[in-house]
């Protein structure tokens, strides 16, 4: 027993500084003796429990070190590519939704159609579905199906960039959404065999940028669409001769009924695409498929050939175990169903879609494989699905289809190491002068404080545009950071050398100085030794609360264009432009978001700088 | 009074003249070669040597191996120009601009009106707004409304003026449609101008980017104006007052109130002045016709003597801005009189 007590009563004396704090700032709980009420408390102490009994400053603090955390961190996971610019993916507003296949066709897929941000799908039954960032135009959405099309008992789907494919199981060729571009204006021959039937029996369905194609059984192949962008024709010499046919971003190759590959286009060997590999002209080929700028050749012992402007690694394909006997392009990737029931993806991983998960690569039960733009979709043995790629954007895209949560983050370091360094470049000025004037006074503090009225007077903003202008037009972006970070410095000290010179009045005459001066220590050791520690609670204060308007100089000089150039985000420059009323209504993401953070980091840092000042001011107390 | 406005405006002479050399020593740091560029169409026909020749005859005509001061002397028209008489900034000669292919006085006539006009209008509404709301605060601190007006407050001086025009432009002109987004008149206008509808079309035009402005500057001044207030509440002579049984109406309109308007007066300087600054981000964002629009549009295709022109413009208001402050600080403080 008392060996326990032993054990016991020290410990309850060595609570840590820490804890202790925490109980007294955060727990509010006291250790205070009461039996002896005389307890003194350092002022540092009282300063802490004062900020942190005001609520509205321990939420700022919370907040900004939240958001510095992601800016400072977030970097890291979401890397910034600068040259980044994806025409399919303009304006997509913040989603989640482009590979969720509704309930209803779980389990009973039969057919599915990767569009760019959406999907189209059929069930068992020919019911057609539409899920993801449907909407290609300002009114043109692919959700809005058209009726025959949700009646038909449909048999194939395609989709495109902005228009849809259905077929029927009558052969019913039917095309919805973007129709402006030619989209649903079919052929003479079309319309015939349609009519007809003959040459009618539709074995594949392909739809790409604005263009469509049907392939009849028999090797006729039917293209339709809008020309201008896109090699749409057959020679003469194909036609009756095609097994399947693949898109590129502009042009198609065809699989011939002989096993050989052949661009059959009407540009014939004028295309890159032409100069296929020899081993697919030997008329072993089974299979093909096509990203926007490459084509692939699958062979019958199971081994794939790339041509066209391999640019983006879609010819590094890994070590494969077993034999592949189906392949799908996306935009910048391929995926293969190998003959064990697995599945590989390689090519470009920005969204993550060459990235398959294990239970596709090693679960060996996939029984099919649709693939298209930045979405994958694996049908299980047992009708389940899975999905991976693009499947959104939570913070949306902006004019150039990069993601606006990569550029917040981003944006947000820039923003704030600006800010910062301006804010210790203006002190480090502001306390030399200021200490200088106020310590010395005379004919130093008249000089200084004239050269401060001068700064001080100049219209701030516009002498910042005119600087970046001059000596920025110069620079790359690296150095303009720089400038930038050095022209608010210049600019933005004269409230803190005004602030530490009339504490420097009041401190020159306290004793300690005196006694300092008596013990003959230099003056330069007097100003900065001496009386600065003294000058130092306030001068943080006044740090805190420069430092948002730094920010907020900094965002604004962005803004205008004459801060931080794009294409390097800042959470100034994200805004320029958005001041139009489509963009302020129809794509508010690409205001909305920035705005939030900013203005969120923003109030907490003058949160925290106001809740310091009460603080530090013993007359707050009393008011 | 009389020798202290002499001495400031002595002073602001000599601030003006510092200023406006920096300026222009900015300006020259730009490198252009107006001798080369108008002789480059000739270069072909002309002999090497022959065009050496010609060049360095050009640049001694328009005097740009001068020294600089000399240049900037000129410019300023302190000295005889180059034709031999005094043609400078001093004489109303601003400079010819390159973008609008006219002398920048002409150009920038209208823009000015505009801008001394919203930038007016906005100091007159937000200072009627936020001196008895600070004053209301600082006497009744403490309560509810004080609180809420403190929590709002901090809302207007941390969000950049930019994101509050967007959040405007949203609610009033996109969801409630009811100022127009941009422009400084309506297009294709049939009124004369100076009637009374350009006037009302004007102000309808206006009317938000001055709404901003005075709200964007509410949380500032507010919190400025309330702790004067309170700092002047709290004092001796305060106390001795209500001890004499003086009104409360007295104690805080007489006499507390005239020595809060001091720090007040100081701060409307530095405010003022960031508010024709910051009307250059309101000009932009709302596509007027005023100075800062015509400023930025200047920097962009570095037509400097129309840049130089503006910044002058800046300038000479922040000078202004600073005199009168000067001023009124005389009148209401007798100290300042009797002591320079």
């Amino acid at each position: 027993m008392s060996k326990k007590m032993k054990n016991n009563t020290p410990k309850k004396k060595k609570r840590s500084t820490l804890a202790r704090w925490f109980r007294q700032t955060v727990l509010r709980k006291h250790d205070i003796d009461y039996d002896n009420p005389e307890v003194i408390e350092t002022p540092l102490k009282i300063v802490a429990q004062n900020f942190f009994a005001k609520k509205t400053a321990v939420f700022g603090v919370v907040v900004f070190l939240l958001i510095l955390l992601v800016v400072l961190i977030g970097p890291y996971f979401f890397k910034l590519n600068l040259g980044e610019h994806e025409q399919t993916l303009i304006h997509v507003p913040p989603s989640n939704n482009m590979m969720k296949i509704p309930k209803e066709m779980h389990g009973r897929i039969s057919d599915i159609a990767p569009g760019t941000t959406f999907g189209i799908g059929v069930d068992v039954d020919g019911k057609v579905y539409s899920w993801g960032h449907t909407r290609v135009t300002e009114r043109i959405d692919l959700k809005d199906i058209p009726d025959e099309v949700q009646e038909a008992d449909l048999k194939m789907i395609a989709a495109g960039m902005d228009h849809a494919v259905a077929l029927d199981t009558n052969g019913k060729l039917m095309v919805w959404g973007n129709t402006r571009r030619s989209q649903a204006r079919f052929t003479p021959d079309m319309e015939k065999a349609q009519k007809s039937g003959k040459n009618w029996n539709i074995v594949q369905l392909e739809a790409g940028m604005q263009v469509s194609a049907a392939l009849d059984e028999g090797g006729y192949l039917y293209l339709w669409g809008n020309r201008s962008n896109f090699d749409l024709g057959i020679k003469r010499e194909y036609q009756g001769n095609i097994a399947k046919i693949a898109f590129m971003a502009n042009e198609y190759i065809s699989l011939l009924k002989d096993g050989n590959v052949a661009y059959t286009g009407i540009k014939g060997k004028g295309s890159p695409f032409s100069k296929i590999p020899d081993e697919l002209l030997q008329g072993k080929t089974v299979d093909i498929a096509a990203t926007d700028r490459t084509c692939a050749g699958l062979t019958e012992d199971g081994k794939v050939y790339f041509w066209g402007r391999l640019e983006k690694g879609e010819n590094e394909m890994p070590e494969i175990d077993s034999k592949i006997i189906k392949i799908e392009g996306g935009r910048f990737h391929y995926s293969a169903l190998l003959e064990n029931g697995n599945v590989v993806s390689w090519g470009n991983n920005d969204y993550n879609q060459a990235k398959a998960p294990a239970q596709v690569t090693s679960g060996g039960n996939v029984k099919e494989l649709y693939v298209g733009n930045f979405q994958n979709y694996a049908i299980l043995e047992n009708g389940e699905h899975v999905t991976w790629g693009l499947s959104g954007f939570p913070l949306g895209t902006d004019n150039f289809g990069r993601d606006m949560l990569v550029r917040i983050i981003n944006g947000g370091r820039v923003t704030m190491l600006v800010g910062a360094i301006a804010v210790v470049i203006a002190t480090i000025i502001g306390v030399i002068l200021g200490g200088l004037a106020g310590y010395f006074g005379g004919t130093v503090d008249i000089v200084i404080m004239r050269i401060s009225e001068v700064v001080g007077g100049l219209p701030f903003i516009p002498f910042a545009m005119i600087l970046s202008a001059v000596i920025g037009s110069r620079l790359d972006p690296t150095q303009r950071m720089y400038l930038i970070m050095i022209v608010l410095g210049i600019l933005s000290w004269v409230g803190t050398c005004r602030l530490v010179r009339a504490q420097f009045f009041a401190q020159r005459e306290m004793e300690y100085v005196t006694a300092a001066k008596a013990m003959g220590i230099r003056e330069g050791a007097i100003i900065f030794r001496h009386i600065l520690p003294n000058v130092f609670s306030l001068l943080l204060v006044s740090m805190t609360l420069d430092f948002a308007t730094s920010m907020l100089t900094e965002s604004t000089l962005s803004y205008l264009g004459f801060g931080i150039p794009l294409p390097t985000p800042t959470w100034g420059n994200l805004l320029t432009g958005a001041n139009n009323s489509i963009i302020i209504q129809q794509y508010w993401w690409r205001w909305v978001f920035p705005a939030v953070i900013f203005g969120m980091c923003t109030i907490c840092i003058n949160l925290i700088g106001d809740g310091l000042r009460d603080a530090m001011d013993p007359k707050s107390t009393e008011r | 009074m009389g020798k202290y406005v002499l001495k400031r405006l002595v002073y602001i002479v000599i601030v003006f003249f510092v200023i406006s050399f920096l300026m222009y020593a900015l300006y020259n740091l730009i490198p252009t070669d107006p001798a080369r560029a108008q002789l480059e169409p000739m270069r072909q026909q002309l002999k090497p040597e022959e065009y050496i020749r010609m060049y360095k005859q050009l640049r001694k005509e328009m005097g740009l191996d001068d020294h600089l001061v000399i240049r900037y002397a000129r410019w300023m028209g302190i000295i005889k120009g180059l034709k031999g008489k005094f043609d400078g900034l001093l004489q109303g000669n601003f400079g010819y601009s390159q973008t609008f292919k006219k002398p920048v006085v002409q150009q920038i006539s209208e823009p000015m009106k505009n801008t001394i006009f919203i930038n007016i209008f906005a100091t007159i509404a937000a200072l009627g707004i936020t001196l008895p709301l600070g004053v209301y605060c600082a006497v009744h601190k403490g309560k509810k409304f004080d609180t809420t007006v403190q929590t709002m407050s901090i809302l207007g001086y941390s969000l950049p003026i930019f994101i509050i025009s967007l959040i405007f432009m949203y609610f009033f002109v996109v969801r409630w449609g009811i100022f127009p987004l941009m422009g400084s008149k309506t297009p294709n206008a049939t009124y004369e101008p100076g009637s009374w509808e350009a006037f009302v079309d004007k102000v309808y035009h206006i009317a938000l980017p001055v709404i901003v402005m005075t709200f964007a500057s509410l949380g500032g001044m507010t919190r400025y104006v309330r702790s004067s207030m309170i700092e002047a509440l709290g004092t001796d002579y305060i106390r001795t007052a209500r001890a004499k049984g003086l009104r409360e109406k007295v104690v805080i309109y007489s006499h507390a109130w005239r020595n809060a308007l001091l720090p007040i007066i100081t701060s409307i300087l530095a405010w003022f002045l960031g508010i024709f600054g910051g009307s250059v981000i309101i000009e932009n964002t709302f596509s007027l016709n005023g100075m800062g629009k015509l400023y930025w549009t200047g920097l962009n295709t570095l037509d400097f003597e129309l840049v130089l022109a503006i910044q002058m413009f800046y300038t000479v208001v922040s000078l202004i801005g600073s005199l009168l402050i000067d001023l009124s600080y005389g009148i209401v403080d007798p100290r300042v009189r009797v002591n320079k």
